[in-house]
């Protein structure tokens, strides 16, 4: 009778053969990069974080206190509550469009469905700035075709490009803008089903509509999270659109307008490196405590993220 | 790789509101490009004040004239940044699908002590924002003369850590262990191992992964602007974006910059868009994520 | 094992490296020795005449700068300029400022808008030039133009061009609606109103993203709103609510009320749209604007249109202001590896006749230079926007001859950013004119006070 001790103790040799540590020089090309050109300029950064340095004065440490100064400052609050109400806005509406888009993808075969596809996904594939660039066009009242389209009603088009209606223009530029990126990752995880579950679902009597919404989208619903927590923290940070808009945008899209435009306008506007490092690193707390809060409040739904 | 055969459904019904809801998709998603190709195609005064309206050409079609003065304005600087863009997001993309299917197998495969903490820290880096890591990466560069060459844009591309949880999630569903040990027994090294069993079995996400980071460092608009002074080597983003800030301030200098910037847009689609026609049968087939589930 | 101890040793190596060359002291600038200097600001983007001569690296952003470095490099033998554009405006003062923080990277001479100079004094990044012989060109300099590059003794920048301002006016529209030129602000408003009242368009626009434009006319009623001087940097007076400059904020915010005027941002598609399309009367510039509307495809010759120009309205006839927008010089970075090279670039750089003339015909620049000012060619230019009327001698050049400087704060880009919001209030209504500049008074003393300097 073999002693099971004496088998694990014995020199496998499946065990040989996978020799974990392997795996660091696997990972090493790819780790080498990640430390020194994300790590290093994080750990500088926070660094620079600690000290503020006035116009007038030198250098000195403060710690916490830059900290306590982000976190009080009204205009890091006021870029917060924005992108904070601009992603409870913008995340529901663009999972709704993407993932209508991929499942009416995913039951239709036609040429139709195939050319919708590709137009979908189109707009991700056009640089952020190239993107917006065309919209300002299309908003503004001289070049875009909504003067003329409201004049056939007999009305004065709306001006998209000042305050009142910046949100709902930005909202729009970024659905456009990704809408087709997450339409794909849902339509993948889709094709990942095994058809014949839908088979069974069709011999039991359920038409297309239930099969979508009761097996389809509970399957893929740790993908829908995935990309829920990218579409989160992507919209946290919110940058490249309302910065390359401000230019056109009327007064509305102001130096605060989102934290990442706060940090920037501080650092390379005003000089004020060690503050914007402050700010960046509070709006990394804040993303974090976001998406923490998101996979608590998720977790019984999802079926185990890796 | 997958070999998912669909029964083809029989619909009965030719499902009318799922194909209006298609068109009018198609509609909203490409309007913005047609009204650039239109816009393309006028001289400066027909953008200003011309006939037709904003979605419909002019009386004259400058299509032609455009791209030609596109071409000649300053030298012919744009077509340098178009190849710039090009140069960049190909060694970038390249580099970063290299990296990136290394770093995934790697933690695929091999159950190494603090694999679960490194890609814990690995996934927590896509939280960080860009701006925190904009002004010391322009530190270090300058320390290490490295601002104002290619090396200050490809390097930084290199990091892809979405696409490393990409290829580990693929490879951990798609390599079975049996066939890499059955490798190592026949005496293949690691490597050997990786190259000839793992990679073939990996491609669709591989091709994946490399299209989309040659699209986002062909998009990069941020990182170049902040570390490039010389325009020779600026990409496109960055070269249409001072076009844009030359154009909305008391800089035009006797070109109106506004055609150029509009033809020039155009002209930057058109390589990303033909990439990804070219490479549908990859992104767009059954590529099995499968540990999404 | 080995090859683990092998990467941690790797790894740690890159963090310290990477760590080595860094310090807290983030503006430690200053004349870094390890400038290993212009070749990281930038390879050149025209080409170099004499190769033998030592370069001088450059970032400017004239639209015909090329031009112009052309005709330096062949015209010197000593020097050569090595040019190339690093962006335009706040994108090169950014570009500059991390570069000087860095200690590398910036570029010998630098063009920069005057009213960003005194902040970059501040930040240790420009050379007084006083010790480079900057007074072998004061003559060539209105008293105005040189004070703005001044400070003190002291000198920072070499003038290249200015922005006085003037009304231009569509002299079409003006007829059709039997307004006359008005030469005060009272008859301004009064012509608004009578053109809104025969169904006209709007007199002019005042949008929120010309701060600078809405300083220049509060100084032109009185304000003075620093009271600074880089020699002694660490005091600053700011007064930025007076009586004068509540007038003209109340006096604006009237022409919005009342719909008088428009509140579209300038220098955008709409706007220059409206410009060519006849939307607005008037427009409140500079006098690089007939270049910069040519450039950005509005002019309206044999459109009936008719631009012509006329003095800037005054409060007080009998005390007329001339007041300032824009204008760039170029200055010398204490990145520069041979100051005194670079100072000649910067005293010779766009001084020629013949770049100055390139400058003219183009439309590009508005020259300080006196060369060209005081030139009776340059004066009696028929200017095509102008339909051949002889704007620089009846309105451009006096005003600029009678331009008598401004004191810029250190912090002018910060000012302007705050400055905007509170354009924004009084086009919005939401803040009273005076009420705005109160409240910008206490943001902008504030913010002085914890950037640590003593508020006077």
């Amino acid at each position: 009778m073999t002693n099971p001790a004496a088998v694990l103790r014995a020199p496998s040799r499946r065990r040989n053969l996978r020799r974990p540590w392997i795996g660091w020089l696997f990972i090493a090309p790819f780790g080498v990069i990640f430390l020194v050109f994300l790590v290093a300029p994080l750990v500088y950064a926070f660094y620079l974080s600690l000290f503020s340095k006035g116009l007038a004065t030198g250098t000195t440490f403060s710690g916490a206190g830059n900290y306590v100064k982000a976190f009080t400052d009204p205009e890091f609050l006021s870029g917060i509550w924005f992108v904070i109400r601009f992603a409870v806005i913008l995340i529901p509406i663009q999972m709704a469009v993407s993932l209508a888009a991929a499942l009416v993808l995913d039951a239709l075969t036609t040429r139709l469905s195939r050319f919708a596809r590709l137009a979908i996904f189109v707009p991700y594939a056009i640089p952020a700035v190239v993107g917006t660039l065309m919209w300002g066009f299309l908003y503004s009242p001289t070049f875009g075709p909504l003067t003329d389209l409201f004049k056939v009603v007999n009305q004065s088009a709306p001006e998209i490009l000042s305050s009142g209606n910046i949100f709902g223009g930005l909202l729009n530029i970024v659905v456009w803008q990704w809408a087709g990126y997450y339409m794909i990752i849902i339509y993948a995880a889709l094709r990942g089903i095994d058809p014949s579950i839908y088979e069974a679902a069709r011999i039991d009597g359920a038409g297309p509509r239930q099969i979508a919404f009761r097996i389809k989208v509970p399957m893929i619903s740790s993908a829908m999270a995935l990309i829920l927590v990218f579409a989160l923290i992507g919209t946290l940070q919110f940058f490249t659109e309302p910065q390359v808009l401000r230019p056109i945008s009327n007064g509305s899209i102001t130096s605060s307008f989102t934290p990442n435009i706060y940090a920037f306008d501080l650092a390379f506007r005003f000089s004020q490196f060690n503050y914007a490092s402050t700010i960046s690193f509070s709006l990394g707390i804040v993303v974090f405590i976001a998406v923490y809060i998101f996979l608590f409040a998720s977790r019984k739904r999802r079926g185990g993220l890796s | 790789m997958t070999t998912i055969t669909r029964i083809p459904t029989a619909k009965k019904r030719p499902n009318i509101t799922a194909h209006v809801f298609l068109v009018a998709l198609i509609i909203y998603f490409l309007l913005p490009l047609w009204w650039l190709f239109v816009a393309s195609t006028k001289d400066p005064q027909g953008l200003f004040t011309g006939t037709g309206g904003a979605l419909w050409f002019d009386k004259n079609f400058n299509l032609l004239a455009n791209i030609q003065e596109l071409i000649t304005y300053k030298g012919g600087i744009y077509f340098r940044w178009l190849g710039n863009s090009a140069l960049y997001s190909l060694l970038g993309g390249v580099g970063a699908t290299i990296l990136a299917v290394l770093a995934g197998y790697g933690f695929a495969k091999f159950p190494f002590r603090g694999r679960d903490f490194s890609f814990a820290v690995l996934l927590g880096s896509v939280m960080v924002p860009l701006t925190a890591l904009v002004i010391p990466t322009f530190m270090l560069m300058s320390q290490l003369h490295l601002t104002n060459t290619i090396w200050a844009v490809i390097l930084p591309s290199l990091l892809s850590p979405f696409g490393v949880y990409l290829m580990r999630v693929y490879a951990a569903d798609a390599v079975p262990d049996e066939l890499l040990d059955a490798a190592r027994v026949d005496g293949s090294g690691e490597l050997r191992t990786f190259l000839t069993v793992a990679l073939p079995l990996m491609r669709p996400a591989v091709v994946t992964v490399l299209l989309l980071s040659v699209v986002g460092t062909w998009n990069n608009y941020f990182l170049p602007l902040a570390v490039l002074s010389d325009q020779n080597l600026y990409p496109v983003t960055v070269g249409l974006g001072g076009w844009q800030a030359l154009a909305a301030s008391n800089n035009g200098g006797g070109t109106s910059l506004y055609t150029l910037i509009v033809v020039g847009s155009l002209i930057s689609i058109i390589p990303l868009v033909i990439a990804f026609l070219s490479l549908q049968k990859y992104w767009q087939g059954g590529l099995s994520l499968g540990a999404l589930k | 094992m080995k090859t683990k101890s092998l990467l941690a040793v790797v790894s740690a190596g890159a963090l310290l490296a990477a760590l080595a060359g860094c310090s807290p002291d983030v503006s430690a600038g200053g004349g870094s020795t390890d400038s290993a200097g212009g070749g990281d600001a930038g390879s050149c983007s025209n080409t170099i005449v004499n190769k033998d001569a030592p370069q001088v690296s450059v970032w400017a952003w004239y639209p015909n700068i090329n031009t112009v470095v052309d005709m330096f490099n062949k015209s010197h033998d000593d020097v050569q300029v090595c040019w190339s554009n690093a962006g335009q405006g706040a994108d090169e003062y950014a570009k500059f400022s991390t570069a000087i923080a860095a200690g590398t990277g910036a570029p010998d001479v630098v063009m920069l808008e005057a009213e960003v100079v005194p902040g970059f004094i501040l930040q240790d990044a420009l050379v007084d030039l006083s010790e480079h012989g900057a007074d072998d060109v004061k003559a060539n300099f209105s008293a105005g133009a040189w004070k703005d590059v001044s400070s003190g003794d002291s000198v920072y920048a070499i003038p290249v061009d200015g922005g006085p301002m003037a009304m231009i006016y569509r002299a079409d529209i003006f007829t059709k609606y039997g307004i006359t030129v008005p030469t005060t602000w009272d008859e301004y408003a009064a012509a608004a109103q009578q053109l809104k009242d025969a169904g006209g368009p709007f007199m002019g626009d005042f949008g929120s993203n010309v701060p600078a434009w809405f300083t220049a006319l509060m100084t032109q009623n009185g304000q003075k709103a620093w009271d600074y001087e880089s020699a002694d940097p660490q005091k600053i007076g700011v007064n930025l609510n007076d009586a004068g400059s509540k007038k003209v904020a109340d006096y604006w915010q009237d022409l919005v009320k009342k719909g008088l005027v428009d509140t579209k941002d300038q220098f955008n598609t709409d706007y220059i749209g409206g410009l060519a399309n006849g939307s607005y009367a008037t427009y409140v510039s500079a006098a690089w604007a007939p270049g910069y509307l040519t450039g950005a495809g509005a002019s309206t010759e044999g459109d009936g249109a008719q631009w012509q120009a006329a003095p800037l309205p005054q409060w007080d006839p009998a005390n007329p202001v001339s007041v300032n927008w824009g204008g760039s010089t170029f200055a010398v970075t204490t990145q520069a590896k041979d100051k005194d090279l670079a100072a000649t670039v910067a005293k010779e750089l766009y001084a020629s006749d013949e770049e100055l003339q390139d400058g003219v015909d183009t439309q590009t620049i508005f020259p300080l230079n006196q060369k060209m000012l005081a030139s009776d060619a340059f004066a009696d230019t028929p200017v095509k926007f102008f339909n051949g009327q002889t704007a620089n001698k009846d309105v451009y050049i006096p005003a600029e001859n009678a331009y008598e400087g401004y004191t810029y704060s250190p912090f002018t880009t910060y000012y302007y950013s705050e400055l905007t919001k509170s354009m924004v209030s009084i086009i919005d209504g939401s803040k009273s004119g005076s009420q705005s500049l109160d409240d910008l008074q206490k943001t902008m003393t504030d913010y002085a006070k914890a950037q640590g300097f003593t508020v006077k």
